[in-house]
């Protein structure tokens, strides 16, 4: 029996894989091990989530200004940084620079939220805000992926990689991983790429960041030449050629295997762009994701797509909010930008996580937001920018087995380093493994003689931030 | 403990040869007492007097800052926290100098006032004359490391090669005996020789990966001589497509690509040149041993005498250094420069060495005898080198000027052409100007616009000809760097630096420390001459097993890059020394080796399936069948060109459509990526971060980590590409006009193309097969809407398409 259904490997592969196809068997599997190792009770580590959807934003939000309600910035704003800068910093910066946009206290929980998220403050209640994450480096490509591969200097399997392979797809017609709209900048594809896992763990990505969303496919989805009869036809032909040269060839799975990954290509040609036709889709539903105005549409289609492979069984989907442009990385004209970005992604984040949660699919669906880092409360330039910052940054996390309406964590008085309870992106890929029933210290692989982890020799389960 | 007594003159490598096993060498005796007692009589004249003034106030009698005593010889010799602070014979190693010359910021000595130049030399004498004292010699120990020696080089990898040759055939059936044996122990047998259409496919995919041609196939079914198959792969050793098959085999070892991936994606403009040079190297099999020892220290062996071209080839070869992905964003230049050290140790452990060097920089290695000290003593080989020019943001790597004199002829030409012009354009100007009255030349709007007309010519023809000016080529690779101490760092942090670790190979290789670097040297030739040494049998042990690997998709040692106690055990050690032994007895010849495996029956049998061998060994282990395979990704791709006549056999220079240094992805996002070209894959560039589809979809390199081994999927992904792409579907139109023009009946056509697409005569049952869809596809691409021009065309394209997917296409059996 295959249960990850959507491609095959060679039992050589299967050989050096620690789970093979053990698919949702192995989380079972997991957790008691995980249970036996850690003294934790087994119902603590009760799977909720089912998937992830990761939303990516590229360049750096700024904490302080959006996540991270800091008054102590407030009150001292333009006076300089009563302590030590990090011995790393990308550039150099000038005094604490307040947000120029105002908090105030938002749901049940009465976390503060900036007003550039008014549509996600009203979700707030349903999120864990992780204020205390922290990273190790300060330039785009390094951080971006660290997020994405746990590894700044080496070439490593991507988080969505890693849950593709722990716990296999869903579905017969797709891919276990999808990533839509991802940058080819700052780590390119290796930020969705298998490395060294087998090859079906890696994202299949749909489209670029330089295309809009309307346009993003699958590569190679479709024929232009032959209609789906003629290829239809022709697939039969080959099944025939392939039957008739079979006496010569021995028997081997790897030729069954290809023979069946025809067939499921076939389907995926149909399966795919029924997925991605939002026509079906209710017009409350368009606006609700912002569909119908223009500044939300692209992003809101990529949310609005998320649900739908998130229904269709997808295990790991990721949306990036990034233009040409480096998005959010402010380093000048913060007010401008943070303005722009924030109201493009506002509505349908928040959009989607009502909607999801209307579904009864935010249960079992974790959803995670973040960047590669944030950003210096402390001015760069014309005292209308920051820097990046990977010493103190906020994510969030919403969804599956995550309790919602708290700060986890937290940064020092002005939001610059992380203090309380500091989040480790290691930390953040060991609890978002956790959350979805893995544990990471034995999501291993061999590999070059030696196992392998996303979180390498480090990481750490925040067990605050489950429900 | 272990004791190191390092001499205070290096000694001849010859003497070291000789006598391996000595635990310390000398020079000539006069010489060496010589310089000993000039080192003694400078300590109590000048050395001691300078440290009593500047440094026993804190390391003395009374007082031992960081346990560190400077005053007596057994302090010297035990050092402090930072470990000894002299090594006999050492300077540039010995981290007294290195502080009291406030070249490490971390450790300044004396922490105010430096010593004077003339004060370091006097150290630097002393130190240079062997570090003598009154009290007796500075003996360094050296803790002992994680592993005892002796037990370490009984690890199978690290004993010396073993020949059984005694009772063997010093041929390919060397192998079948070997192998027979091990064959029926188990009660197995193993398959007959393959047919003459396999073993020809299977030789030209191994050896060229470029099928057979229909008169190729013809001539060896025709040649009933029993050296058929040994005139073919004499043939195709001989051949330019061998050099870039096997050379893309080394391109997967040596990490190679076309640019630096990972967090800033820059061209290596001039990688290229390194990717030819290996082509080249296995066209012509140069000696394996040369080929590594160029590509670690090919500077080094230029000489005054050395040839313009030879010695661009040389230092092109080192490139191999430089090619791995750099964090070229990193804001700390120390870690950095570190990080691009430790890849390059982890790329030589692995691809030369088989063994995860790399492991052992935080610690000791976990399971191989390598310590955190073997690693920073090797370390040290390649800080005192030079990888990068420059280490800010964004970092730059060394090129190395290889121009030749007819480089430079041809600059010069070009440069005389445009000083000729320029002085065409001056002279209009001041002829013009002259005429208009004036002395000075006047601006070109302010002459008469016949004159105007004729210089707006000449000044754009003198903007193209700069913009034509050939530039002087260079090469990645590396150089000679100011020595540079290496010292052992904590947890492998480089804020948190010990004490220095001489230059050296790892200790379980070279347990009586014979292992010298000269003072001004960074020591690569020396690791280099080490590495491809009769002392080491890793080397020949690792690449005959590439081979093999290479050959029957899965290694003696089934861990290629790995022969580590994490990798797995040969399935057959006689077998792997028997081949390394004639191996490095053939002068390292690459051709010899293939030769001998190819003329095996193991290489020759035939992959038919046999029950009660597959029962009693599943996995084929121990090669009682040849393994069926699908084709890697470039064979894939230079197949179909080749089949379907759309192949260019020309060797490639740079298909990079940016400059070097030049980001082939930026912020933007946007893919400019070209890889339109009929040019076999191995010239196609390699873009870490985004590996052209063709190639990732079938499992090519990632091109940033050593891969001896890759991986073979068969994922839905690849359907699609086969069913969809452009690339496909245009050979498989070129293929149908190919055969449409040929005056042949369409049963013959079809005969044609299998016979080209599948290198074997046609079965009258598939040719009905396929004889009967056309009508069938005709008729549907005349119902498309809009309506296909020409449905003949659509309908073989389809057809030969077909076969290109077939299983029988993509494997190789």
């Amino acid at each position: 029996m295959i249960p990850s259904g959507f491609p095959l490997t060679r039992r050589q592969q299967l050989k050096s894989a620690a789970v093979g196809f053990g698919g949702l068997a192995f989380a079972a599997l997991s957790h008691q091990q995980a249970a036996a190792d850690t003294g934790m009770p087994l119902q603590h580590h009760a799977v909720q989530a089912k998937r992830v959807i990761f939303m990516f934003m590229k360049g750096g939000p700024s904490q302080v200004d959006t996540f991270d309600y800091k008054p102590q910035l407030q009150k001292d704003h333009g006076k300089p940084l009563p302590f030590e800068k990090p011995r790393i910093q990308f550039a150099p910066t000038n005094n604490l620079l307040g947000s120029p946009w105002r908090f105030r206290p938002r749901g049940e929980s009465g976390i503060p939220v900036s007003e550039l998220f008014p549509h996600v403050a009203e979700c707030i209640d349903d999120i864990c805000l992780l204020n205390s994450c922290h990273g190790t480096n300060a330039a785009h490509g390094g951080a971006a992926l660290k997020l994405h591969t746990g590894s700044d200097n080496f070439v490593r399997p991507s988080v969505g990689a890693w849950v593709s392979y722990g716990l296999g797809t869903e579905n017969q017609n797709l891919p276990s991983f999808v990533t839509i709209c991802p940058t080819l900048a700052h780590g390119g594809l290796n930020n969705w790429g298998s490395a060294f896992l087998p090859a079906q763990h890696q994202g299949i990505p749909l489209g670029v960041a330089s295309q809009p969303a309307t346009a993003a496919n699958v590569r190679y989805i479709s024929n232009d030449q032959y209609s789906t009869a003629t290829q239809r036809s022709q697939l039969d032909l080959l099944r025939q050629f392939n039957a008739g040269s079979e006496q010569q060839l021995p028997q081997e799975s790897d030729l069954e295997a290809r023979i069946r990954t025809w067939e499921l290509a076939f389907r995926m040609q149909s399966e795919m762009p029924r997925l991605q036709d939002l026509s079906s889709e209710s017009e409350s539903i368009h606006k609700s994701y912002g569909l119908d105005e223009e500044i939300t549409a692209d992003f809101g289609r990529q949310c609005l797509m998320a649900r739908r492979f998130a229904e269709a069984g997808v295990r790991f989907i990721q949306v990036t909010h990034s233009d040409t442009k480096v998005q959010w990385d402010q380093h000048g004209d913060l007010r401008n930008g943070h303005t722009k970005n924030a109201k493009e992604v506002d509505k349908p984040i928040a959009g989607l996580l009502k909607d999801l949660k209307q579904r009864g699919l935010l249960e079992d669906t974790l959803v995670v937001w973040g960047g590669e880092f944030g950003r210096t409360p402390t001015a760069q330039g014309t005292s209308d920018g920051r820097d990046h910052n990977p010493e103190g940054f906020t994510m969030w996390m919403a969804g599956g087995g995550v309790r919602g309406g708290q700060r986890y964590g937290a940064t020092d008085v002005y939001g610059y380093y992380a203090e309380q309870n500091p989040m480790h992106i290691h930390d953040v890929h060991a609890t978002l493994l956790h959350l979805m029933g893995l544990n990471h210290e034995q999501l291993t692989y061999r590999h070059a003689g030696r196992d392998f982890r996303l979180t390498d020799v480090a990481g750490k389960v925040h067990p605050g931030v489950f429900s | 403990m272990s004791l190191l007594r390092i001499s205070p003159l290096a000694c001849s490598s010859l003497l070291l040869l000789i006598s391996p096993a000595s635990a310390f060498c000398f020079g000539s005796a006069d010489e060496n007492s010589e310089a000993r007692t000039k080192s003694a009589e400078l300590w109590n004249a000048q050395v001691a007097p300078l440290l009593q003034e500047h440094c026993w106030s804190c390391h003395g009698e009374e007082t031992q800052e960081s346990d560190l005593r400077l005053d007596t010889v057994a302090g010297i010799a035990r050092g402090g926290k930072a470990g000894p602070p002299v090594i006999p014979g050492k300077p540039s190693e010995s981290l007294l100098l290195l502080t009291v010359k406030h070249a490490d910021p971390t450790l300044k000595m004396p922490p105010e006032d430096k010593l004077s130049e003339e004060q370091i030399t006097v150290l630097e004498n002393w130190i240079a004359g062997g570090a003598q004292h009154p009290d007796g010699a500075i003996v360094i120990s050296e803790p002992a490391p994680h592993f005892d020696i002796k037990e370490a080089r009984e690890w199978w990898s690290f004993r010396p090669l073993q020949d059984p040759s005694a009772v063997l055939a010093d041929d390919g059936s060397g192998i079948d005996q070997i192998l027979n044996g091990l064959l029926q122990e188990r009660g197995m047998t193993r398959n007959p020789v393959a047919d003459k259409v396999t073993l020809l496919r299977r030789a030209h995919y191994s050896l060229t990966g470029i099928p057979p041609t229909p008169a190729e196939l013809q001539a060896f079914l025709d040649d009933e001589s029993p050296d058929a198959l040994q005139t073919v792969i004499d043939r195709l050793l001989e051949s330019q497509q061998y050099g870039e098959r096997w050379g893309r085999h080394w391109l997967d070892v040596a990490r190679y690509a076309d640019s630096n991936g990972l967090d800033e994606n820059i061209a290596h403009g001039n990688a290229w040149r390194y990717r030819n040079y290996v082509i080249q190297s296995f066209q012509h099999d140069r000696p394996f041993h040369q080929f590594l020892t160029e590509q670690l220290a090919g500077d080094l062996l230029v000489s005054s005498e050395t040839e313009e071209k030879r010695k661009a080839e040389l230092l092109i070869a080192t490139g191999f250094l430089s090619l791995g992905p750099k964090v070229l964003a990193e804001g700390d230049e120390r870690k950095l420069l570190l990080d691009i050290i430790d890849e390059q140790m982890d790329t030589i452990g692995r691809s030369m060495l088989g063994l995860t060097i790399g492991c052992a920089r935080c610690h000791d290695h976990k399971f191989d005898p390598i310590s955190q000290a073997d690693y920073y003593a090797m370390s040290g080989i390649f800080q005192s080198t030079r990888t990068m020019e420059s280490l800010a943001r964004i970092a730059k790597w060394h090129e190395n000027p290889i121009d030749t004199a007819q480089d430079r002829t041809a600059r010069e030409q070009h440069q005389a052409k445009l000083d000729a012009l320029q002085q065409t354009i001056d002279q209009t100007v001041k002829t013009a100007s002259e005429k208009a009255g004036s002395q000075e030349p006047l601006a070109d709007d302010k002459l008469p616009a016949d004159v105007q007309e004729t210089l707006k010519t000449l000044r754009q023809q003198h903007t193209e000809l700069t913009d034509q000016l050939p530039q002087l080529p260079t090469a990645m690779g590396v150089a000679e760097a100011d020595i540079t101490p290496s010292r052992l760092l904590a947890r492998g942090n480089h804020l948190a630096p010990g004490r220095v670790i001489p230059r050296s190979i790892p200790v379980v290789f070279d347990a009586s420390r014979s292992f010298e670097v000269p003072e001004d040297r960074s020591g690569r030739l020396a690791l280099a001459r080490w590495i491809t040494g009769n002392t080491n049998p890793l080397t020949p042990r690792v690449i005959v097993n590439r081979v093999w690997r290479w050959h029957f998709g899965r290694g003696i040692v089934s861990t290629t890059d790995n022969f580590g106690k994490l990798g797995e055990k040969p399935v057959s050690p006689e077998l792997l020394d028997w081949l390394a032994v004639r191996f490095v007895q053939s002068g390292w010849s690459l051709k010899a080796l293939h030769r001998l495996i190819m003329t095996s029956e193991t290489w020759q049998s035939s992959a038919a399936d046999h029950p009660r061998n597959e029962e009693l060994d599943p996995e084929n282990q121990y090669f009682w069948r040849w393994d069926l395979r699908r084709m890697e990704a470039e064979i894939i791709r230079d197949s179909i060109l080749a089949v379907t006549g759309s192949l260019d056999a020309t060797m490639g220079t740079s298909l990079l459509h940016v400059d070097n240094r030049k980001f082939l992805f930026d912020h933007t996002s946007k893919d400019t990526t070209n890889y339109d070209s009929q040019l076999r894959s191995v010239y196609l560039p390699v873009i870490r971060n985004n590996i052209y589809d063709a190639m990732a979809l079938f499992d090519c390199t990632d091109g940033a980590v050593p891969n001896g081994n890759r991986g073979s999927s068969t994922v839905a992904s690849q359907a699609l590409f086969m069913m969809n792409s452009q690339l496909i579907i245009n050979a498989s139109r070129k293929h149908a006009e190919l055969l449409l023009q040929q005056e042949l009946s369409d049963q013959q056509r079809v005969e044609l193309l299998i016979r080209r697409t599948l290198s074997r005569p046609a079965r009258a049952n598939e040719v009905q097969q396929l004889l009967s869809a056309i009508p069938q596809l005709e008729q549907q691409f005349q119902q498309e809407s809009p309506v296909t021009e020409d449905s003949v065309l659509s309908a073989w394209t389809v057809l030969c398409q077909t076969l290109l997917m077939s299983n029988e296409f993509l494997y190789v059996r």
